[in-house]
């Protein structure tokens, strides 16, 4: 199992305590294609957040690649952030005074790669997604699709064993969601990286090989999808 | 801390990618350092120029001459003038063991001296050998007089430096040669060169030294003299002898012991410590202005930084969620600010090193005057050090803040 999440228990206290996750079990294998289906409030953003690091939980067990990840400093988060997982973001979050090349090139300079390196190899990346043209433009010069694109990169330069994505599609038209999705896919297949969309749409879910549907901090039907039949909308393209 | 040229080149691009903001920012700094050091150097300068006047006079030393009493004291009047007199030279050094030197000097003001046919107007000064001790001649040719001079009232003189270079306007050695000042041939034993500003009785520059037996006789003196100067041995303050030399000098000339103005003594210790608590003064509040603005600057860049974390948030929060550690955000925010000072804190040594040597040059282009206002290399040094101390310190705040953001602010800020 690459992901183990063992009864994983969430509280936020602000004023009120608000318990979003009540006891998450979930085990992702090493190349699956999932999705995180639920209303908003239902504790998905949270589940992505402790699945990224970027938050912790109060009791449970996770374990990534059986390493358990509990108590890190922010150090030793930010070496597994940058060496186990990939983010794409709803909003692409490229640095806007940064090139697209310089974007890419990020992640790997905090692993302390050298410059012509990170160069050469972030330029394979942005020529893989069909985007080499456009390595010397800013964040703001390029189209919605494009810019996902860039993101997509920047998450799969360091070999991440697992991509986080938030709402990928949340910010483009049904179009370029399709491309998007078609590309995660491909990506999946291909290079047999796990990979982890965060989404309230059927849709963007319905191009995943498994549903998990969580509903008030519990983990509700896991789907199994890899005839990708789930959604009557989803069958042919997003809805949006 | 990862250092290679895009660490630099990431500095420099959002220094510059907020043009304005970093120039008005810097400007706190630029201007702080800028007053800091043209103000050392000023006050510097100011010093030298100051302490030049005072210049090889006696630092621990009185000058006392009689004035009219403002008491009346045992029958006599008010209003009475005294002198004083060669008894008292010895009536002082008798009473007052802790005088080292007692001295008179008599004066005639407005004596036409001529060499040849140069002449000019000089003052004659009569003095003893010991008078060097009070004011240092600062000797180019020949000597100063000596006591042989005063036993044979030898008709020779000590020339200042005035003098010299108008009675011998083609230079050289003027010893051995007669000039004639008054009515009398005096043969030239020295040249006196000093450049103090400082003098009893009239600049040393425009002074004939006389031997003193010899002037009492020529200019009829008779046993008054104009005035004694005394100064102290060492580590006796003038200050605490002046009331004993004031008590002496009124018993013996029959004024009121407590009649202040009958006698007027100028302490030069008095003076000097005074101009030394004036230039303390003067160094403490060039430090206080100068670190004030300094600061104000840097409380700017501190300031203006802040403002820059919370604007860029969300790029530091995806900083963190793609692998950036809270160390490698801290050098980021620290280096800036760093960046900042130190560019703009370069900029004010610099102009503040050329404004200074432009006030150099001009000081020294005036008549008679010459100070350094430069401030030495390692000032310089020592104030970029200080501008890295304070940048640190500048980015410190800010950068802590940057490094409370969680990567999640990225996402939830949208």
């Amino acid at each position: 199992m690459l992901i183990e999440l063992k009864d994983i228990n969430k509280t936020y206290n602000n004023g009120q305590p608000l318990h979003v996750l009540k006891g998450i079990n979930l085990n992702i294998d090493s190349g699956e294609f999932v999705s995180i289906m639920g209303a908003s409030g239902s504790g998905k953003s949270t589940l992505l957040n402790i699945l990224g690091i970027l938050d912790n939980y109060d009791t449970g067990e996770y374990y990534i690649d059986g390493r358990l990840i509990k108590g890190l400093t922010e150090k030793q988060a930010a070496a597994y952030r940058n060496s186990m997982i990939g983010f794409i973001f709803q909003s692409f979050n490229l640095i806007g005074f940064k090139t697209a090349v310089e974007n890419v090139e990020l992640p790997l300079f905090y692993q302390g790669v050298n410059r012509h390196k990170r160069h050469e190899l972030a330029m394979q990346y942005l020529d893989r997604l069909g985007l080499a043209d456009w390595a010397r433009h800013y964040p703001n010069e390029m189209s919605g699709g494009q810019k996902q694109r860039v993101a997509i990169a920047r998450a799969l330069i360091t070999s991440p064993k697992i991509i986080l994505a938030d709402e990928p599609t949340g910010a483009l038209d049904s179009k370029t969601s399709e491309e998007v999705m078609q590309l995660l896919g491909q990506l999946n297949r291909e290079d047999n990286v796990t990979i982890i969309v965060v989404t309230h749409e059927s849709g963007v879910a319905n191009c995943t090989d498994k549903i998990v549907h969580i509903k008030d901090g519990v983990i509700g039907k896991i789907e199994d999808n890899r005839q990708h039949r789930s959604s009557i909308f989803g069958t042919d393209t997003i809805m949006k | 801390m990862r250092f290679d040229l895009d660490s630099y080149r990431e500095i420099a691009d959002s220094l510059v990618r907020n043009k304005s903001r970093s120039l008005l920012t810097g400007f706190g700094v630029f201007w702080g350092i800028f007053m800091l050091l043209f103000l050392i150097g000023g006050g510097q300068g100011l010093k030298q120029l100051v302490t030049r006047e005072f210049d090889g006079f006696a630092t621990n030393a009185a000058i006392m001459f009689p004035s009219q009493t403002t008491k009346p004291w045992q029958g006599y009047k008010q209003g009475r003038y005294w002198n004083l007199n060669y008894t008292d030279i010895d009536r002082l050094k008798q009473m007052v063991p802790d005088l080292e030197t007692v001295t008179p000097v008599v004066s005639s003001w407005g004596q036409t001296a001529v060499y040849g046919t140069n002449s000019i107007t000089s003052n004659v000064k009569c003095v003893f050998a010991d008078y060097a001790k009070i004011e240092e001649p600062s000797i180019r040719y020949g000597r100063y007089l000596n006591d042989a001079d005063i036993a044979q009232e030898r008709k020779v003189c000590v020339i200042g430096r005035r003098i010299y270079e108008s009675l011998f306007p083609a230079g050289g050695d003027p010893c051995g040669s007669y000039i004639k000042v008054g009515a009398v041939y005096y043969q030239v034993v020295g040249v006196d060169f000093s450049s103090g500003n400082m003098s009893v009785q009239g600049s040393a520059d425009e002074a004939v030294v006389i031997p003193l037996s010899l002037g009492r006789k020529i200019y009829h003196r008779g046993n008054n003299i104009d005035l004694l100067c005394v100064t102290g041995r060492s580590g006796i303050r003038m200050s605490s002898l002046e009331n004993r030399m004031q008590q002496i000098l009124a018993r013996s000339h029959n004024f009121d012991p407590t009649d202040k103005q009958a006698v007027f003594i100028i302490n030069t210790e008095q003076m000097f410590s005074l101009m030394d608590n004036l230039f303390t003064g003067l160094n403490f509040l060039i430090w206080l202005v100068g670190l004030g603005t300094i600061l104000a600057g840097i409380i700017g860049v501190s300031n203006i930084m802040m403002v820059t974390v919370r604007e860029r948030t969300i790029e530091i929060g995806i900083r963190r969620a793609i692998g950036a550690t809270p160390r490698d955000i801290l050098s980021q925010i620290i280096l800036e600010s760093i960046a900042l000072t130190l560019a703009a804190g370069s900029l004010g040594i610099i102009f503040a090193v050329q404004m200074l040597r432009l006030t150099q040059t001009i000081v020294n282009n005036l008549p008679d005057m010459s100070a350094t206002f430069q401030i030495s290399f390692w000032t310089a040094v020592a104030a970029a050090a200080l501008l890295t101390v304070l940048g640190v310190i500048a980015g410190l705040a800010p950068a802590s803040r940057a490094m409370n953001i969680k990567p999640v602010d990225a996402m939830r800020d949208e």
